[in-house]
């Protein structure tokens, strides 16, 4: 009976994972169905948009011109060891396209926007909001959570690509500006080693990003029980289940496609 | 017409509504009496279909309704309006809007129509020219109101008042007594609300049912009701706790 | 300033990720839509192994432009370069591929040139080049010379090495000590006579020794006839410069021809002659000019080309074509569609014919009586309803300006359309529902079709409303021609029993 006991206890937490995992997928599936009932609700989708995509701009482009900034420093004084400074411009290409980009881009939106739409439809179930929209027939999913997911899978990839961009030309600054690499040679490596592959396959892993920290962080506000502080705790942990979800599927998707 | 047969409902082990039967009229107030915490906003939640019970069948116009999808439940719904505990106002949007809500959802009017009936509904629960106006910066009571408008924007004709005076002070409280009066007789609409305020229940109520321990243990007037011969009754309409009698 | 739409903000968002992401994948794809300033300069290699497009061209170490092109071009390397505006460049400058740092980045270094050179124009081709030290090649020749040694060694080690090689170096070496041997002895046998010989050698120089000393005069004489000789010469010389200067100064028969002014003159004069026929062809002078420059003529047999071609073709112009199309407007959250079959009898006339769908159509006014504390309140409630309308114009086409007129969605109107990118891209301004109390209905479209069939819509609805109706919309049509029918009915599987 202990031996049973100890089993229970190990495997509880692992089930509880599977179970959480499902519900999510529920969600995200209920969401997908929606989307393709009228009515399509664009008027929602642009807001979610605008708080997700727009928004996010600012801390995004910050981020991602301080990573392509830093990597372009820490490269070169790698590089300068055995004379490889015109790779500094790939390396920061190559890493911002493929990696640094869409992660860190996923990252800072699940940390502004995530945490926003936990706690913004948390708010909205325990004070029966959401009971009040199924009340007046309209449906929670589609009208909160549908718009939240496209938005992030649209917007993600559209944030990505301007990180992308901001980091290479913040590597560009530092290294040829600042380090004294020849310019045309820090580009035209670039060009050389990067593949428009890169910067799609990057783009794809946008998609999923958004997709997951939106379909999280909308599943965490949607089931939120326990008043103002379990809205606390919703918006927490709809960050860091995002955020370990990303790196996660970070790694699959990388293996998959590169 | 409203019926609720043998409607049962447990959440875990706790079970809070025990076989219950209730039949509420049309076209006039029925209060639902209970102690706090005895399942009165769950019979509320029953009706109109955001709660599914274990057992039991609950009838909206001879149509049982716990047997509906979707798209049916929803088709019923609305004939509701539905007053929430804390008025449930979207805070992402204006009292305007909120109330505009159920019209831009379920109608095709023009813009300008819609916001006739907005400005409309508002003044008829005596909040005129709040539209613009966020549900944060209003009070308690106006918040309130601000849902009832919401709630009779599709003019229905059944509206659910869950707890509508809880938290609010004597004055207010009986402002909204009359506001859920004069709407009744405006619109004819079969009204229950849910209350433990006894004062009120008798001011506003048509009929009464008294909820105990998962049932509904009587129904009828409020004269019936003040002269009921149930000790629970004596004791709730005396406002008296079982420890200050019970005593040697 | 108006504060931004939502719809505006995203917009402006998703369109600035496009631009940047078509520039990324423009410049990653080795695209390039713009050209730095400057002028082209070719050069021929006969390997460009590791040069890259953009990378620095330099004169003395100093950037002055960049790789632009490289190509192929019977079997030669071509580079073009862009060289930044103000610098010259020598036309016998050398291009050569230069490798820097260990990972073999290569740029381009142009040679100074001869000074007297002159510089070299724009377009023009760099001649002298150096192949690019390919490390590559370097290395395959270093192991082309290894390899030499070693099959040289080995066949010496073939030779030489083993039992056999030993005893033929023994012999070798047997041999010549027998060799020494008998040198030394018939050395020892001929000493006398070796020693005579030695004897006369000496007298042999001693007499050379005094013959010297005689005829001392005698070589001087020598060398003063030399000097007269070469005096001589100096004489020779001066005739010939005096003739030459005769030359120049134009005397004698080929001096005339080489100085005359005159014939200059006729040459010169004989050039300009050319020159003027030619402006004149130029010019349309002339029956040649004209028939080259007329372009009457050129528009005549272009007519006729047309002529016979419409001739050819006159079965081909009448068009029919079958569209459908659903806008989304964002204002009022209902999508309208059309239907529209478009006959087309000319290349710049077309009958338009269209049914919509707009679930906003109709008006309709219910009124509801109601008692309210005893008094009968009778109220009115418009809705909006589902309706079809029709419309049907005529459309005239002025290259790229088209005007119809007609029935617009049941109502009478005008539009005015404007094509662009061979048609892929109009601009419409639609006004119609002319009222005497409200404002016309004015819409404006633009339509983009990326590709064949298929075109997206956007615009703005009714934007001179006053009641609140204008609207932004959005939606995506599909078009067939009739032969585009034809095809797709013919190819659509027909079941068979």
């Amino acid at each position: 009976m202990a031996m049973m006991n100890f089993f229970e206890y190990a495997g509880r937490p692992f089930v509880g994972i599977l179970e959480e995992f499902g519900r999510v997928m529920l969600l995200f599936l209920s969401a997908a169905v929606w989307a393709f009932r009228p009515p399509f609700r664009l008027r929602q989708v642009f807001k979610q948009m605008e708080a997700v995509g727009v928004n996010s701009l600012p801390v995004v482009l910050i981020t991602a011109v301080s990573s392509g900034m830093v990597l372009a420093l820490q490269s070169y004084y790698g590089f300068r060891m055995f004379g490889g400074e015109s790779l500094v411009g790939a390396t920061v290409a190559l890493s911002m396209t493929r990696e640094i980009g869409p992660v860190f881009t996923a990252l800072m939106v699940t940390g502004r926007a995530g945490s926003a739409m936990a706690a913004e439809i948390g708010t909205m179930r325990v004070k029966e909001q959401i009971d009040a929209l199924y009340a007046m027939s309209v449906n929670p999913v589609q009208f909160l959570v549908m718009p939240r997911v496209l938005a992030g899978m649209v917007t993600l990839p559209v944030l990505t690509v301007v990180s992308d961009f901001i980091g290479i030309v913040g590597g560009y600054f530092v290294g040829g500006q600042l380090l004294g690499i020849n310019s045309g040679v820090f580009m035209a490596r670039i060009y050389e080693m990067l593949d428009l592959n890169d910067i799609f396959n990057g783009l794809i892993k946008a998609v999923c990003f958004g997709l997951i920290l939106s379909v999280v962080s909308c599943y965490k506000g949607f089931y939120t029980t326990g008043g103002a502080e379990g809205v606390g705790r919703a918006a927490t942990q709809a960050v860091v289940i995002s955020t370990v979800s990303i790196f996660i599927s970070d790694f699959f998707l990388t293996a998959v496609m590169f | 017409m409203i019926r609720l047969a043998g409607v049962t409902k447990s959440f875990g082990s706790q079970r809070v509504l025990n076989a219950l039967d209730l039949e509420i009229p049309s076209e006039e107030i029925t209060v639902i009496l209970g102690r706090s915490g005895s399942g009165k906003s769950v019979i509320l939640k029953h009706i109109i279909g955001l709660m599914t019970p274990d057992s039991g069948k609950i009838y909206i116009n001879d149509k049982d309704i716990t047997r509906l999808n979707e798209r049916e439940l929803n088709e019923v719904r609305k004939q509701f309006g539905m007053l929430f505990q804390d008025a449930a106002l979207f805070d992402s949007m204006t009292v305007g809007e909120n109330v505009a809500f159920p019209l831009v959802e379920h109608t095709r009017l023009p813009k300008k129509e819609i916001q006739r009936i907005v400005e409309e509904k508002l003044r008829q629960v005596g909040l005129p020219g709040v539209a613009e106006k966020m549900p944060s910066e209003l009070s308690g009571g106006m918040r309130k109101r601000a849902g009832l408008a919401r709630a009779i924007a599709l003019d229905p004709k059944i509206i659910l008042f869950d707890e509508p005076i809880t938290g609010l002070d004597p004055i207010m409280s009986d402002a909204i007594d009359d506001l859920i009066v004069n709407t009744q007789r405006q619109t004819r609409a079969t009204c229950v609300v849910i209350s433990h305020d006894i004062a009120s229940t008798f001011k506003i109520a048509h009929n009464i049912a008294m909820l105990y321990e998962g049932q509904i243990i009587e129904f009828g007037s409020p004269e019936a009701i003040r002269n009921s011969s149930h000790p629970f009754i004596r004791q709730f309409i005396k406002r008296e706790a079982p420890g200050w009698n019970a005593g040697p | 300033m108006t504060k931004l739409t939502v719809e505006a903000k995203v917009g402006v968002f998703v369109v600035m990720g496009i631009v940047i992401l078509g520039y990324m994948a423009m410049k990653v794809g080795k695209l390039s839509l713009m050209r730095e300033k400057g002028y082209d300069v070719e050069v021929f290699f006969d390997s460009v192994s590791g040069l890259a497009p953009d990378v620095p061209v330099e004169i003395a170490g100093v950037e002055v432009g960049r790789v632009r092109d490289i190509s192929l071009v019977d079997g030669m390397a071509r580079v073009v370069l862009r060289i930044k505006p103000g610098v010259k460049i020598k036309k016998d400058a050398k291009a050569v591929i230069r490798t820097r740092g260990i990972l073999g980045d290569k740029y381009i270094t142009l040679g100074k040139g001869s000074p007297s050179a002159p510089d070299i124009k724009p377009g023009q081709r760099l001649w002298r080049t150096e192949p690019a030290m390919d490390l590559d090649a370097l290395m395959g020749t270093l192991q082309d010379v290894a390899a030499d040694i070693k099959s040289l060694s080995s066949s010496l080690t073939g030779v030489l090495g083993g039992a056999e090689g030993k005893a033929t170096l023994k012999a070798i070496f047997n041999n010549f000590k027998e060799m020494v041997q008998t040198l030394n002895n018939t050395v020892q046998k001929n000493r006398d006579n070796i020693d005579v010989i030695v004897a006369n050698l000496t007298d042999f120089s001693k007499t050379l020794k005094e013959l010297g000393g005689v005829n001392v005069k005698d070589i001087q004489k020598i060398i003063e006839n030399l000097s007269q000789a070469s005096d001589r010469l100096g004489t020779v010389m001066e005739g010939m410069n005096r003739i030459v200067s005769r030359v120049n100064a134009g005397k004698g028969n080929i001096g005339r021809l080489l100085n005359e002014e005159e014939a200059i003159d006729n040459l010169n004069a004989a050039l300009a002659s050319l020159r003027e026929i030619s402006e004149k062809i130029n010019q349309g002078q002339g029956t040649i000019g004209k028939l080259v420059n007329e372009e009457e003529t050129a528009e005549k047999i272009n007519t006729a080309l047309t002529g016979i071609n419409d001739y050819l073709q006159k079965q081909e112009t009448f068009r029919t074509y079958v569209d459908y199309r659903g806008e989304y407007l964002f204002e009022h959250e209902w999508a309208k569609s059309y239907f529209t079959l478009r006959i087309q009898p000319k290349e710049d006339k077309y009958y338009l014919f269209q049914v919509v769908d707009d679930p906003a159509g109709k008006e309709k006014v219910t009124r509801i009586r109601r008692e309210v504390d005893g008094q009968i309140v009778e109220e009115e409630r418009v809705e909006l309803e589902d309706e079809l309308k029709f419309s049907a114009q005529i459309a005239k086409r002025y290259y790229n300006l088209g005007l119809r007129g007609g029935f617009f969605e049941s109502t009478g109107g005008v539009a005015i359309d404007y094509y662009l990118l061979d048609d892929r891209l109009t601009f419409s301004l639609e006004a119609f529902d002319f009222d005497w109390e409200d404002n016309p209905h004015l819409k404006f479209i633009a339509n983009f079709s990326p590709i064949h069939h298929i075109y997206l819509t956007a615009g703005y609805d009714d934007f001179i409303n006053d009641e609140g109706q204008e609207s932004f919309f959005l939606g995506a049509g599909i078009q067939f021609a009739d032969e585009d029918i034809k095809t797709l009915i013919t190819n659509v599987p027909i079941p068979t029993h």
